[in-house]
């Protein structure tokens, strides 16, 4: 590793691993150490700084992350260890061809590179039908990201991630919004930076930009916090002189609800809410989507053990690493869901729900863990009427 | 379109010994197909397929057993979910759902086994290049 030294040295600086005081917190945090996995983050940047001959351990520790930043929420010196895994792994991938474990070998991530071919034609919209009004040209878009292709590829799992889609544009509908959806739309990037393949990850970003200009969009709305982070975040500085607005659907109709003249019909359950880690603490929104949950009248709100700024995982990132560790901390958080007494599971992450809807599927624990799990924006869109 | 790329993903039992046969009766097979030998076609998964497509495959065709055939059991079916899914995921993509071919032989159709070859090498050429190969090779042509 000693040529990439000068580069490891900049990617140290830039996250603050200096800053490290080996206090610890972040391995004591960390849910893939305490579901038992030989992996610590306090081990890897010390390694990082001090040990940089132990290529094996650096190698493995780098694809173990999660980057659900549990760590940087605890970490005292305000190191960016998500941000360090990251450019860690852009180097390694770019370096020497790594690509971490990759869940599904690497279906995703096959059809998201396919997507930076500049040609293609998508069918993408096919499920567009008369209940939904859409434009082709306009201000405002919808980003739809992957929901077409999770439909399909998870389909046995039965996840509806279109009905997220589906339900968004309701909701923008009822706010006599008619948004663009665009036919030749690309997958946000975000699982090809996260695994480290940054120049598909950048193709991605400039073709979806190209297809914005085209449409005459300046606003972006979306409801997936991952192409939110990456549409809000990072196209910017892909992207010389970008000019869009992104806007998260919740935080329009938190802003829309305050305005007046809308209310959500009572709905009687009892629900919990998993906060996605691209939402809560990669874009700060704690407070959104639960104030959206109470003023549904009649459902009675209750928090998990862990929530909010100390939530856990749904147990992957970007489709690498899923394995035995990553079921437990899904079953571990399947468990607190259940342990609040809730009916209904909300989210608002479409990984979230697939995720978690795997776990739920397991023969033998389906009894203790299974729960109605649904997206933040699909109760929302059910229960939303105009008043007065 | 000068040359397609055509992968053959061939099954180690009833399609093998047809091409093997084929092959030793001097049967005339499309030049621009590579097979691959696995032992089962339920080996294969949607990945492996997908992969396929994003390196440049212009068209992939399974040849698989006979569903009763099967020397493992469920091989074939599990071929016949893969390729639904794919197939769906190519519509989407645009490429294409007809790049993809699933094909079954029992062990003596050598003839039938050539002939498909030809008429999948046929229909490929027919729709030209894969749209989504990769940025290196739509560079170099």
């Amino acid at each position: 590793m000693t040529n990439d030294d000068a580069r490891i040295d900049r990617i140290i600086r830039d996250c603050s691993l200096y800053q490290c005081l080996e206090c610890g917190k972040c391995s004591a945090s960390c849910p893939r150490l305490l579901t038992g996995k030989e992996y610590s983050p306090r081990l890897l940047a010390h390694k990082l700084i001090s040990e940089r001959g132990d290529e094996a351990f650096i190698e493995n520790s780098v694809w173990e992350c999660l980057t659900c930043g549990l760590c940087e929420e605890r970490c005292p010196s305000g190191v960016e260890f998500s941000r360090a895994i990251v450019e860690m792994r852009t180097l390694l991938a770019s370096k020497k061809g790594m690509k971490g474990y990759r869940a599904h070998d690497g279906a995703l991530h096959s059809w998201m590179r396919m997507m930076t071919s500049p040609k293609l034609e998508q069918n993408r919209l096919d499920w567009v039908g008369p209940e939904i009004k859409v434009a082709e040209k306009g201000p405002l878009a919808f980003f739809t990201g992957c929901a077409p292709y999770f439909q399909v590829f998870f389909s046995g799992i039965e996840v509806d991630t279109l009905s997220i889609a589906r339900d968004s544009i309701r909701l923008l509908n009822f706010l006599d919004i008619v948004p663009v959806l665009i036919k030749e739309e690309r997958c946000c990037g975000h699982d090809l930076l996260y695994t480290g393949d940054r120049e598909n990850f950048e193709l991605l970003c400039r073709l979806n930009y190209e297809e914005f200009k085209a449409a005459g969009v300046t606003e972006v709305v979306t409801s997936c916090p991952e192409c939110f982070l990456v549409l809000d975040q990072y196209m910017p500085e892909v992207i010389p002189g970008y000019d869009l607005k992104t806007t998260l659907l919740i935080d329009l109709l938190e802003r829309e609800m305050k305005k007046g003249g809308k209310a959500f019909k009572p709905l009687s359950t009892r629900a919990t809410y998993q906060d996605p880690c691209r939402l809560g603490r990669y874009s700060g929104r704690y407070e959104g989507p639960r104030n959206l949950i109470n003023m549904v009248p009649d459902l009675a709100f209750v928090e998990m053990e862990n929530s909010g700024r100390s939530a856990i995982c749904c147990g992957n990132n970007a489709f690498i690493n899923c394995d035995a560790y990553s079921k437990r901390i899904q079953v571990e958080r399947l468990k607190q869901a259940r342990a609040t007494g809730a009916d209904l599971l909300i989210t608002a992450c479409p990984k979230c729900m697939i995720h978690l809807t795997c776990a739920m599927r397991d023969p033998l624990k389906s009894g203790k863990i299974s729960m109605a799990i649904r997206d933040l924006v699909s109760v929302l869109a059910e229960q939303i009427e105009w008043k007065g | 379109m000068e040359r397609a790329n055509l992968l053959g993903i061939c099954c180690n039992w009833s399609p093998w010994a047809c091409y093997n046969a084929a092959g030793m009766a001097r049967l005339k097979m499309p030049p621009n197909l590579r097979v691959i030998r696995v032992m089962c076609i339920g080996r294969i998964n949607q990945a492996l397929i997908l992969h396929a497509f994003e390196h440049g495959a212009d068209g992939v065709i399974l040849l698989e057993c006979q569903d009763e055939d099967c020397r493992y059991g469920p091989g074939p079916e599990v071929g016949h979910t893969n390729v639904e899914k794919v197939r769906k995921l190519l519509h989407l993509l645009g490429i294409g759902q007809k790049r993809l071919v699933e094909k079954s032989f029992a062990a003596h159709e050598k003839q039938e086994l050539v002939d498909a070859l030809w008429e999948f090498a046929g229909q490929i050429k027919a729709m030209g290049t894969n749209p989504a190969k990769p940025r290196q090779e739509r560079e170099a042509s």
